[in-house]
């Protein structure tokens, strides 16, 4: 029917299923996070180093070209779980980055103008709502998390003189594992945050300060009580000390390697409940 | 089977009873749902819509449970909230479209249903600019749009004149006619204009204290009162009540001349003109009116709440 034809008419059409109305609010959120040139300008910088390791694993398995570049220098060059652990973490901190500027436009445009009535009115569920805008979020982490990581492992395999890919699948399968957990649980935190902020400004400071400030306080506990128990309330140290496990690369933190891995994960638990109850007190329609 | 079927339905928010055993059927075509501020129509609403849950009896709506079946039930409802709510960076026709997705559109249907939906509702024109530019009564229009657009069996109503300029609250009433007149859609309609009430709806609920004041079909007692009608005479009053009687008027005589009587449909006002020149009896007033929705309202307003708990109040004029 044109448009010009200004009569009501009913919908006689086909309908989608129930579970579709999770993924249209996952596809116009995930439209929403990437119509901003911020978002896409971060996703660019996430491909710098990116492209740096895959310059690292060209020379690491090119003996000509690690010659001219490093000359007479006795430095050699290798492509390992501490190389891939290093990728991981260089690119969680740009997942973080990421999180504090698109999971504020996921949902505090909704609570700014009241939308949530109208969204909830139609065949959604408040878990669906959440879940489809986690769905973006994890979406959009994921680009910069663990497909170039998996891109660098796969391109390792293919570069390595060496069977290689067999004897260090375990890297692959820590390297999506442990990116994973950490997009997860930085989605469903970013989107708890952004629940309870409606300035987007406002909502970014304060995803960087819940994992900032914790560190903070959990360095003063360490450092006062003389303990490492602290360090758990470091995420970043915390996850560091899960992804040097999942890969089973030597360890990079003294002080920290005698966190025990469950620990770490009812840390992590723990934190994701408490942001699950935040979207529960928060994702409502009046 | 009614639109909607409220059987003993309680809610309670906090410790609250909002709502207090309500039963009643509500069948019409377009339903008002009338009440002040606090009478619980925004809960029952809520309630149909399957956000607040019933603390006792239930609600149905086309049969469906209203919180058990809240999906179904969704999926067949168009909702328009009273206060602002869209999503203001947004441009008109996607924000339309974007609804009608989630009500089950798949995405092409709905974006050509969101494009019908504006123009159909005047704002065809500023279909691309973004939502929070939109003036007042053009954020009262598209949340009627994006009610409509998925084609809804049941369209709520949430006091859609609300901040309305005369012309503007026009364009809506008018709107919401021609929606009734379509006749695919049902509708209920909260307000607290009696006017607006009065203009759109075939039967009316009416709230109080969280209780059903009154629950009658406005059409059938318009019908039952058309000919009401209230006359000042000089002259020999009681000889021309009786010629009346004689033409099957219902008549009642008070001091003063004052004459009250219920004309049948055969009867028109020039017969009683007629007798009244030949009986030398002046006319010196003639009041005829209708008994209105305000009537209605204030009559349920001051009925005494003692009145079986819940129990529906058919008004009687």
């Amino acid at each position: 029917m044109s448009v010009y034809k200004n009569n009501y008419r009913a919908y006689t059409g086909p309908v989608t299923p129930l579970w579709m109305r999770i993924y249209v609010l996952a596809r116009y959120g995930f439209a929403e996070a990437w119509s901003s040139k911020i978002t896409v300008a971060l996703f660019t910088l996430s491909l710098l180093p990116f492209i740096i390791f895959l310059i690292i694993i060209y020379l690491a398995n090119n003996p000509i070209a690690q010659l001219l570049v490093f000359k007479n220098s006795s430095r050699s060059l290798t492509v390992d779980a501490g190389f891939f652990l290093g990728t991981l973490q260089t690119q969680s901190w740009i997942a973080l980055v990421l999180t504090a500027w698109v999971a504020p436009r996921l949902i505090s445009f909704d609570l700014a103008d009241n939308a949530l009535p109208i969204l909830l009115s139609h065949p959604i569920s408040r878990v669906g709502y959440v879940f489809g805008k986690f769905m973006a979020m994890f979406t959009s982490l994921s680009a910069v998390t663990w497909v170039p990581c998996l891109l660098l492992f796969v391109y390792q395999c293919y570069s390595s003189a060496q069977p290689w890919a067999m004897a260090n699948l375990s890297i692959a399968v820590g390297l999506f594992v442990g990116a994973v957990i950490w997009i997860a649980f930085l989605s469903i935190l970013g989107l708890a945050l952004s629940s309870w902020v409606k300035w987007r400004v406002v909502a970014t400071g304060i995803i960087f300060a819940a994992v900032f400030v914790p560190a903070g306080v959990g360095g003063i506990v360490s450092a006062v009580l003389r303990t490492q128990w602290g360090l758990l309330l470091n995420f970043p140290v915390s996850m560091s000390v899960l992804w040097q496990r999942l890969l089973g690369a030597p360890e990079f933190m003294r002080s920290a390697s005698s966190l025990p891995t469950p620990a770490i994960v009812t840390v992590l638990v723990l934190a994701s409940l408490l942001c699950v109850a935040m979207l529960n007190a928060r994702i409502r329609a009046r | 089977m009614g639109v909607i079927d409220l059987d003993r339905l309680e809610v309670r928010l906090g410790a609250r009873t909002v709502l207090d055993g309500l039963t009643g059927e509500l069948q019409g075509n377009a339903i008002g749902l009338l009440g002040p501020n606090g009478a619980g129509k925004s809960t029952l609403i809520n309630t149909l819509l399957g956000f607040h849950p019933p603390s006792k009896g239930s609600a149905r709506v086309f049969g469906l449970d209203a919180h058990r079946d809240r999906a179904r039930i969704r999926g067949a409802i168009g909702y328009m909230p009273e206060n602002d709510s869209f999503i203001g960076n947004m441009t008109g026709v996607r924000f339309v479209r974007y609804m009608a997705e989630l009500a089950g559109l798949p995405s092409g249907a709905a974006l050509e249903r969101a494009h019908e939906a504006l123009f159909y509702v005047g704002l065809g024109e500023v279909r691309y600019r973004k939502v929070n530019s939109y003036s007042l009564g053009m954020k009262q229009l598209i949340k009627l749009a994006q009610a409509l657009a998925h084609g809804p069996r049941l369209l709520i109503l949430d006091e859609p004149t609300n901040g309305l300029d005369p012309i503007a609250r026009l364009r809506m009433i008018e709107l919401i006619k021609e929606i009734r007149k379509e006749g695919s859609v049902r509708l209920l309609i909260s307000s607290h204009l009696l006017r607006d009430i009065d203009e759109t709806c075939d039967e009316v609920l009416i709230l109080k204290n969280g209780r059903i004041a009154a629950l009658c079909n406005i059409e059938a007692e318009r019908r039952s009162n058309r000919s009401f009608m209230e006359l000042e005479t000089v002259g020999a009053t009681e000889k021309f009540s009786v010629s009346i009687r004689g033409l099957g008027c219902e008549c009642a005589c008070f001091p003063g001349g004052r004459i009250k009587l219920v004309i049948p449909d055969h009867i028109e006002v020039r017969d009683l003109y007629v007798i009244a020149s030949e009986q030398g009896v002046q006319i010196r007033r003639m009041n005829q009116r209708r008994d209105s929705l305000e009537d209605i309202f204030l009559r349920a307003m001051d009925s005494p709440m003692d009145r079986e708990a819940g129990r529906s109040a058919h008004v009687s004029l």
